[in-house]
């Protein structure tokens, strides 16, 4: 699978921003296995493009495509499917089920179209140091280990593509490194392609291509 | 572990208010019971009610009419005229009149040595077509002796009554037609004997009838009276309880023999009755449906945020719709269910009446109330799954 950014620009962004931007108003394609790192500062559009791409809104003029869907004329129906198994994401904003526990939130995405073995859930908790979490209510955990809840989460399903927006806001460093190299780990084995927004370049980040928005 | 409703079902949150839920259950219930119920009693009624009404045939019913007998037009000639006869045949739901023809002439039983019983008779003839039994042989031809006769099974049934008391022997349907009674017709233009047998009885009209050629022929030969004077009417109507019918005839002053018509009357109500609870359980029906889809509406409201999470990661619109819905199937088929098993019971406790005539009915729920049932399954899945299909497209 490919994805493909057909001059797309949101409508509410100014002419200067417009000109200087790497992927605004550009065509980029992105494929599998690829890594891509969008480089931008607060509020220039970062969340906005990674909602565009996995389909949450339509705001925007030019195109979108998975291999050869434009996917404003995608249904609802078809985007599940896509996001069952082509494509999965890390929101800035996490969305968990907040009376959810742990465990529970990481299962319903497992369920839907499993990649690992439940008993993967123990180890990556582990890893990520959130393991005597896994039964508390998510409302009981801090943003930090809510943000690796999410990681975890969208490391459950098979996927080409994963969307990853400042998912390290709130990790110190080790963790963040922790974080990191589970979902290299994870994108290597299925050769998928990592699409990765944040605010600065960071310096773990290796052979990425980096594009400024 | 595999896709189900119970993987999502702690984040649909069906609120606290169960109430107007079990409400929901309760009147649905309710509704459904009284629809099957109403079928079923129309059923029964319409079974033990058939009747084998002489009065119907071929989906005509077939009244008689007479002029009301009052102080004033006592004594008068009561008959009906040509003129009145074409008035009623003019009424839109009249579909045919005929008139009962009787004798002028005197006319004298006896039924020979057998019975030793003698009476003045009256005898009288109408359209072959308004009898419920004509047999073959009802027929008479000038020079003919044997003069067919049908006879009134009401006055046989009288004649039993009253035979005892007056030391004459009980006749059965049968042996009254071996019976040669003598008939002595006399008039001022000649007399003549005949021998009447009777060829078949009739429930339908109280009469003693004779052919029409017997009758105009002897009306002719022993009086020369040649008119029409007839004091009953017989007339043929689709529907004897037709209130337009029976107010024309009330303005006319006509009397209608009530009581041959009190029955489908009794029936008319009695469905009218059982109809109305039908209309009413239909009404519940809509309310309980109304109310569940009120539930319904706040459930997934409340679970807006849930259902839309869901979504983003994944799930799909369809399978969520219809594991939304399924969870009230078995709550459906449980209410379908023990409705039927409650109308059964109800019938067969009716069964149990002491004017139900137990071999008329089925011990069975008649196959319409099955039908219904189905049919009542079918569309509360259908609104259900409609429902949250639209409910769940408006949080998209």
């Amino acid at each position: 699978m490919q994805i493909q950014l057909r001059k797309i620009i949101p409508g509410y962004i100014e002419q200067e921003k417009r000109s200087t931007s790497q992927v605004w108003e550009q065509n980029i394609s992105i494929r599998k296995g690829e890594h891509l790192h969008i480089v931008a500062p607060s509020g220039s559009g970062k969340t906005s493009l990674m909602h565009f791409i996995y389909g949450l809104r339509k705001d925007y003029s030019g195109s979108i495509f998975y291999d050869d869907m434009d996917i404003k004329k995608l249904s609802t129906e078809s985007f599940s499917a896509f996001r069952q198994n082509k494509i999965s994401i890390i929101f800035q904003d996490l969305r968990l089920f907040e009376n959810q526990t742990v465990k529970e939130n990481i299962e319903i995405k497992r369920i839907l179209d499993p990649y690992h073995q439940s008993q993967k859930i123990d180890e990556m908790a582990k890893r990520l140091g959130i393991e005597n979490k896994l039964n508390q209510s998510v409302k009981t955990c801090s943003y930090g280990e809510q943000q690796r809840i999410a990681i975890i989460r969208a490391l459950m399903q098979p996927f080409d593509f994963l969307l990853l927006d400042e998912p390290y806001s709130h990790l110190d460093e080790v963790n963040r490194e922790k974080a990191m190299d589970l979902i290299y780990e994870e994108c290597a084995k299925r050769n998928a392609a990592m699409v990765f927004a944040d605010l600065k370049p960071l310096d773990f980040f290796k052979d990425e291509k980096i594009i400024y928005l | 572990m595999s896709l189900s409703y119970k993987n999502i079902e702690p984040l649909i949150i069906s609120g606290k208010n169960i109430f107007s839920k079990w409400l929901g259950y309760f009147g649905l219930g309710i509704g459904v019971l009284l629809l099957l119920v109403s079928m079923q009693m129309f059923v029964n009624i319409q079974q033990l009610l058939k009747e084998n009404n002489p009065r119907k045939s071929g989906g005509y019913d077939f009244i008689s009419i007479s002029k009301t007998i009052t102080n004033d037009n006592m004594g008068k000639d009561n008959s009906f005229t040509n003129a009145d006869l074409a008035k009623l045949r003019e009424q839109p739901t009249i579909a045919g009149v005929a008139p009962l023809i009787s004798n002028k002439f005197r006319v004298r039983a006896t039924a020979g040595d057998i019975i030793p019983f003698s009476t003045d008779l009256f005898l009288e003839s109408i359209n072959n077509n308004y009898i419920d039994t004509v047999p073959p042989s009802f027929t008479w031809q000038p020079g003919q002796i044997t003069v067919p006769i049908i006879f009134s099974s009401d006055f046989l049934e009288m004649y039993n009554v009253f035979a005892p008391a007056q030391g004459l022997p009980q006749l059965s349907a049968k042996t009254i037609s071996s019976i040669n009674i003598i008939l002595e017709c006399s008039g001022p233009y000649g007399s003549q004997n005949f021998k009447g047998s009777i060829v078949a009885l009739s429930d339908r009209i109280n009469s003693l009838l004779v052919p029409q050629s017997f009758m105009n022929w002897s009306n002719m030969y022993f009086m020369r009276d040649t008119a029409v004077h007839a004091s009953r009417v017989y007339i043929k109507t689709k529907d004897a309880n037709d209130p337009k019918l029976i107010s024309y005839l009330d303005q006319q002053g006509y009397h209608l023999n009530k009581d041959k018509v009190k029955f489908s009357r009794i029936k008319s109500i009695l469905q009218n009755i059982v109809s109305a609870l039908g209309v009413f359980g239909i009404l519940v029906i809509v309310l309980a449906l109304m109310l569940f889809s009120f539930y319904l509406q706040l459930m997934i409201a409340k679970s807006k945020d849930n259902l839309r999470l869901l979504l983003t990661l994944g799930y799909s619109p369809k399978w969520l719709a219809s594991s939304v819905a399924k969870t009230w199937l078995p709550v459906y088929l449980s209410i379908i269910v023990v409705a039927l098993v409650l109308t059964q019971i109800l019938h067969l406790l009716f069964m149990q009446l002491s004017f139900v005539k137990v071999e008329n009915l089925s011990y069975f729920l008649n196959w319409r109330v099955w039908l219904t049932a189905i049919f009542l399954f079918a569309l509360t899945i259908f609104i259900n799954l409609r429902l949250v299909k639209k409910e769940l497209g408006n949080i998209l």
